[in-house]
């Protein structure tokens, strides 16, 4: 096979890849929205995800919101300029930083987690012994982890924004000397509406593919738990370009 | 002869290059104990996943009473389910939920019956398979082999089934388990009156709990008949397969795992 047969059987089987995801999606679309809504699997899977995500967003943002205003600090100190770090940090944070790290990170791990789950429950024939039973694994498994990661994502995300703005108001005050009150003022005049609905925005989105690519990854992983392994190390460098790419997309729109 | 519950006429099943089956027929027919006898590898348990729509053949048609079941809609299909029990390998148990709640899961699927119902429901189901009421609220990680597999009965037969698969239902347990898992087949069959598709490469037990064997042997079913004819057929493939006896064509063929939920319309 040559560098290009190579080539072209790399972009096929992406192409495939992503028809698979978006069967999937097309399905859960079409099963999950019926009776009954499976609010009690979508609470319990936003616990899961979501809730028991809180200590490692909020210490995520934490140190996101203090290194970029450090780094941003140090740069605005040569020019006499640290007022404007409220300013010039809230643009970075709000609608981008906060959204993207935190689903590389957070949403990454969801999406593993996913894999994990339903790769094992795939290997041990779980997932057919729920279909085998006349129920729907997608709407039994998939529909309560794509609504739990869409709903959880952006909510940690707005959290985010807060911890950031905090960990960013700490450093101005300490290391360079501005006022909490007027990092905030200025860090809020800064946002423009169109930052407050890109974030969320993007949470939302982000959230969706977190959910769609970790649970298409475990029904797709193959026989055998080393399998379980190389769907979810798969999973974890598919769902990070994938957010990446979903993420230059949404700010070609917004901005 | 009586109308077949199930019939495979002219199945064709293929996993990529692997041709599992090849213009297969065998009919299941009411209140017996079909067993499916043959190699590892060669596809008996996709021949139960057929059934009830798991899988879906290339060729051929699989009937369930009379009705294709690759088309039917996705009521009916559910309809097979509910109709259908399948008991897995490893007993499948849903790991998250209790033994209680595994047994439980059709009837919450199928029924509005009331949780007290469906509790009562999965004590008796226990009973039946002969655990007691207590390993209800244990979790199937704390259960043995044996146990488990008596939970997956207990989980099949919940919902009363007209017919239960049993995918192996004797692998990996010892000789008294085996023994166990053989009488509850018959006792199922007596007490619920159930037809019974049995996967297995037990001999002892396929003589024991079969009304009829059907032996899988390069792609089809070459003998379908009792026990005692199986035993006095002068077949080659059959007397080398009772026998343990491994032919040449069978050494140099690869027996190839399946990923059974490869084309599965249900998951």
């Amino acid at each position: 096979m040559n560098g290009i047969e190579r080539f072209g059987a790399l972009v096929l089987s992406g192409l495939e890849w992503l028809g698979g995801v978006a069967r999937l999606v097309l399905r859960v679309l079409r099963v999950g929205p019926r009776r009954p809504f499976g609010f009690d699997d979508i609470l319990h899977q936003t616990v899961e995800l979501g809730v028991r995500s809180l200590p490692i967003a909020m210490l995520i943002t934490l140190f996101i919101g203090m290194i970029l205003t450090w780094q941003f600090g140090w740069g605005l100190e040569d020019f006499g300029a640290t007022m404007a770090l409220g300013n010039v940090v809230s643009v970075g944070l709000v609608p981008e930083l906060v959204p993207s790290m935190l689903a590389i990170t957070v949403g990454v791990k969801m999406a593993a987690g996913m894999t994990a789950e339903l790769g094992s429950m795939k290997v041990t024939e779980q997932i057919d012994a729920i279909a085998a039973l006349g129920a729907d694994p997608y709407k039994k498994l998939v529909w309560p982890r794509v609504c739990a990661s869409t709903l959880s994502l952006p909510l940690l995300i707005a959290l985010g924004n807060l911890i950031a703005m905090l960990g960013g108001m700490l450093i101005a005050e300490w290391k360079f000397g501005v006022p909490a009150g007027y990092f905030y003022e200025t860090y809020i005049d800064e946002l423009e509406p169109l930052n407050y609905i890109a974030s969320p925005v993007k949470g939302v989105t982000f959230g969706a593919l977190v959910g769609a690519i970790g649970c298409y990854q475990g029904f797709n992983t193959k026989i055998g738990t080393e399998a379980v392994g190389a769907a979810t190390t798969d999973t974890v460098a598919a769902t990070a370009i994938i957010i990446i790419i979903a993420d230059f997309y949404l700010n070609t729109l917004f901005f | 002869m009586p109308e077949p519950i199930i019939d495979f006429r002219g199945v064709t099943k293929r996993f990529g290059e692997h041709v599992v089956y090849e213009r297969m027929s065998l009919s299941v027919l009411p209140g017996e104990t079909l067993t499916i006898i043959g190699g590892s590898g060669g596809g008996k348990s996709v021949c139960l996943k057929m059934m009830i729509g798991l899988l879906v053949p290339d060729e051929g048609q699989v009937l369930f009473h009379g009705t294709s079941v690759p088309d039917m809609p996705e009521e009916g299909l559910r309809q097979v389910r509910r109709k259908v029990a399948y008991v897995f390998q490893g007993g499948a148990l849903f790991d998250s939920m209790t033994v209680g709640e595994n047994i439980g899961y059709a009837l919450r699927e199928h029924t509005d019956w009331s949780m007290a119902r469906i509790e009562q429901r999965a004590s008796e189901c226990l009973t039946m398979v002969g655990l007691h009421e207590g390993v209800a609220e244990q979790m199937p990680a704390s259960l043995s082999g044996g146990m488990k597999k008596r939970v997956a009965l207990a989980r099949s037969i919940a919902i009363e089934p007209e017919v239960i698969l049993y995918d192996e239902p004797t692998t990996g347990l010892d000789p008294k388990n085996i023994k166990r898992i053989g009488d509850m087949i018959l006792k199922l069959q007596r007490e619920l009156d159930v037809t019974s598709v049995v996967v297995t490469h037990d001999m002892p037990t396929a003589r024991k709990v079969s009304n009829r064997i059907a032996m899988l042997y390069q792609r089809a079913f070459p003998f379908v008949g009792t026990a005692d004819e199986m035993w006095h057929s002068a077949a080659p493939e059959v007397r080398d397969f009772i026998h343990g006896r491994i032919r040449r064509a069978e050494q140099s063929a690869p027996a190839h795992p399946v990923d059974a939920a490869e084309d599965s319309r249900g998951a």
